[in-house]
């Protein structure tokens, strides 16, 4: 959606900076049809894109790396603001896993740490690192 | 006799010990009996009836007191947590009920890894 936005803006300058530009002003309105209609499909595969939001592992990979300094040591234990083991988070269920990424990052859970990172996280990091975690045995 | 009475005085110290230090695991059970913890979370507290639930057996024990007692706090105290069904279920429970209810729900055998 940002792209469309920062596309229409980049048109529309172009006209400012060329406003005499006629031939321009001609085939227009057909480009811009064609652009409209191809954003608007860009903007609606992103939008069913980010519905599914399907987790995948393999691009997890790259995303755990802020997870296991804590969840992937044996016996680690959360320090601030209180002191206790932080969760085991193999083999739980995705969703969970989403859900609760979902609270800290809307805030409805409160831990610092957990709310820094899972506010850093897209829909898509989230249903991926929720995968990677829910397939551990 | 007096070894029978000597060795059990042991095992039972040993008992009180342990139930002061990681919660008492029958009592626990009482517990998640009485508010019905089961009847989401799953019989076994490993396959709870939505996937949007958390599997809990295996959990280690602090983790689950600090998230009943984050429940507890709600979403507005320091550190705590907003959630409708477990403000209400985690209200009524004492902080020795939390105690148990972890250190029982610690000790059932559950699918959860720790890996990287």
């Amino acid at each position: 959606m940002t792209g469309n936005i920062l596309l229409s803006i980049s048109v529309r300058r172009s006209k400012d900076i060329f406003p005499s530009a006629g031939q321009f002003r001609v085939n227009y309105p057909a480009t811009m049809k064609k652009l409209l209609a191809f954003l608007a499909l860009a903007g609606i595969a992103q939008i069913a894109a980010a519905a599914v939001a399907k987790g995948s592992t393999t691009t997890a990979e790259n995303k755990v790396a802020n997870c296991i300094g804590c969840h992937g040591i044996p016996g680690y234990k959360a320090s601030f603001p209180e002191v206790y083991q932080v969760p085991m988070l193999g083999g739980q269920s995705a969703k969970y896993i989403e859900n609760a990424l979902n609270a800290y990052k809307k805030g409805e859970r409160k831990h610092p740490t957990m709310r820094g990172i899972a506010g850093s996280l897209s829909d898509q990091d989230i249903a991926d690192v929720a995968a990677y975690y829910a397939q551990q045995k | 006799m007096k070894s029978f009475a000597i060795s059990s005085f042991i095992a039972l110290s040993a008992l009180s010990l342990s139930a002061h230090a990681g919660g008492d695991i029958s009592a626990g059970k009482a517990a998640t009996e009485k508010y019905n913890c089961a009847s989401c979370h799953g019989k076994d507290y490993n396959t709870p009836i939505d996937p949007g639930y958390p599997k809990l057996a295996g959990q280690h024990r602090d983790y689950l007191e600090h998230a009943l007692v984050a429940y507890q706090r709600g979403a507005d105290g320091a550190n705590g947590r907003g959630n409708a069904i477990m403000a209400a279920q985690a209200k009524p429970l004492s902080r020795q009920d939390i105690t148990n209810i972890a250190a029982y729900l610690n000790s059932l055998p559950g699918s959860l890894v720790l890996r990287k």
